[in-house]
């Protein structure tokens, strides 16, 4: 999967340590890739992926630079934690997303949620950046992963099944 | 005991801990009797108080890290205790007020008014160093082995509710940047705040 090396590239090029999570099936090569260098990564799974947003923040102020992965029902989860914690205080992480409901879903449960989260993302003024073309993964992410950094802010990656093949890996 | 004990035993032994208040009630009185740098004053994300302590904790395994919880915030966020249990920081020092309340709305009654015993939960959940305290001496002795010997800790106080102190309006970015500065956060997060 070159598109989850160039995600991964672009991480580790911004310093990033600390990655919590909460598993999404088109992830699985992101965090398989995480999990095989704990010399740089530090893999942490959530019970919901708000807590994710309280773990970053606390790492943020301690110096540590973290990424928070999930899907995108997981983002719903997160709402309250951007809003009144990362946003008024001005915490930067990037999100990697993988965009479920959308081309070649099956799961009705995963629409409204997946349909939601750009103007979800926009109402909250949070930057979204998509990952739907191979030659531009690399220079996305790490652009997406050092604006978050420096700016105090959560910037969204929303990984396209355009790029990943969705769930099953191809529709 | 009433919260205002506990906030002055705790910052009376603070040292250079870094300390995470719950919104309301707890950071109104750790900014009323122990204001100093290292306190992180929260103003929203109920349930994110412990969270925001073990991302510390993990970020800065040199400093002890303190968190004054609220018991309503913790039970929002009960799977933050499995988390910090596997992650393990033995710097982590997770203090719960039990008031049994949501004080800052009024005081409605919660489940820690009745059956729900957040040691036991904490327990359950795999935290290695669990500790109750319910009167000032107990408290002592609890902060003098929780702030010395390895964690993570989580440390129930149930107290009794007298209301809290005058809400001090803190601005989040002026406490953000002075609490950074105190826990060296600055450096690795965004290097070109420290050379302007
Ligand atoms: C998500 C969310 N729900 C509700 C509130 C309103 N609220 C603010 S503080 C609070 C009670 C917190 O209870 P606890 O942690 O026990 O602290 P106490 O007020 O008792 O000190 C509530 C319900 C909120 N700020 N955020």
């Amino acid at each position: 999967m070159p598109w989850a090396d160039d995600v991964v590239a672009g991480f580790r090029s911004q310093q990033v340590r600390l990655v919590v999570y909460v598993a999404d099936k088109v992830l699985v090569p992101v965090l398989d890739r995480i999990a095989a260098d704990p010399g740089q990564f530090r893999l942490v799974p959530l019970t919901r992926e708000e807590e994710g947003i309280g773990v970053l923040a606390g790492a943020f102020f301690g110096g540590m630079r973290g990424a928070l992965l999930m899907q995108s029902s997981g983002f719903g989860n997160t709402l309250n934690g951007l809003a009144s914690l990362a946003i008024p205080y001005q915490v930067g992480f990037p999100m990697l997303i993988s965009v479920r409901g959308a081309l070649g879903e099956t799961n009705k449960a995963q629409v409204p949620m997946g349909r939601a989260m750009p103007e979800l993302l926009a109402s909250l003024g949070l930057p979204r950046y998509d990952l739907d073309r191979p030659e531009t993964v690399e220079s996305v992410t790490r652009g997406a992963t050092r604006q978050a950094f420096t700016t105090g802010r959560p910037v969204a990656l929303l990984l396209s099944s355009l790029l990943t093949g969705g769930k099953g890996g191809g529709f | 005991m009433e919260r205002q004990d506990v906030i002055r035993a705790v910052a009376a032994r603070a040292g250079d801990a870094l300390i995470v208040a719950n919104l309301g009630s707890n950071a109104y009185d750790l900014h009323t009797h122990g204001h100093r740098p290292g306190n992180l004053y929260m103003r929203g994300a109920m349930g994110l108080t412990g969270s925001v302590g073990l991302g510390l904790a993990m970020a800065r395994p040199d400093r002890r890290v303190i968190v004054l919880d609220g018991d309503g915030s913790l039970l929002m966020n009960l799977g933050q205790l499995a988390t910090a249990a596997a992650e393990a920081p033995a710097n982590l020092v997770h203090i719960v007020l039990v008031n049994g309340l949501w004080q800052e709305t009024g005081g409605q009654r919660i489940a820690t008014a009745g059956r729900a015993d957040l040691a036991a939960i904490a327990r359950g959940a795999g935290i290695a160093e669990v500790a109750e305290a319910a009167d000032l001496d107990a408290l002592s002795r609890v902060l003098d082995r929780a702030l010395a010997a390895p964690g993570p800790w989580l440390v129930a106080v149930r107290i009794q509710e007298r209301g809290a102190s005058q809400a001090p309006n803190t601005d989040p970015m002026a406490n953000r940047d002075e609490f950074m500065r105190a826990a060296e956060g600055f450096v690795a997060v965004a290097p070109q705040y420290e050379r302007a």
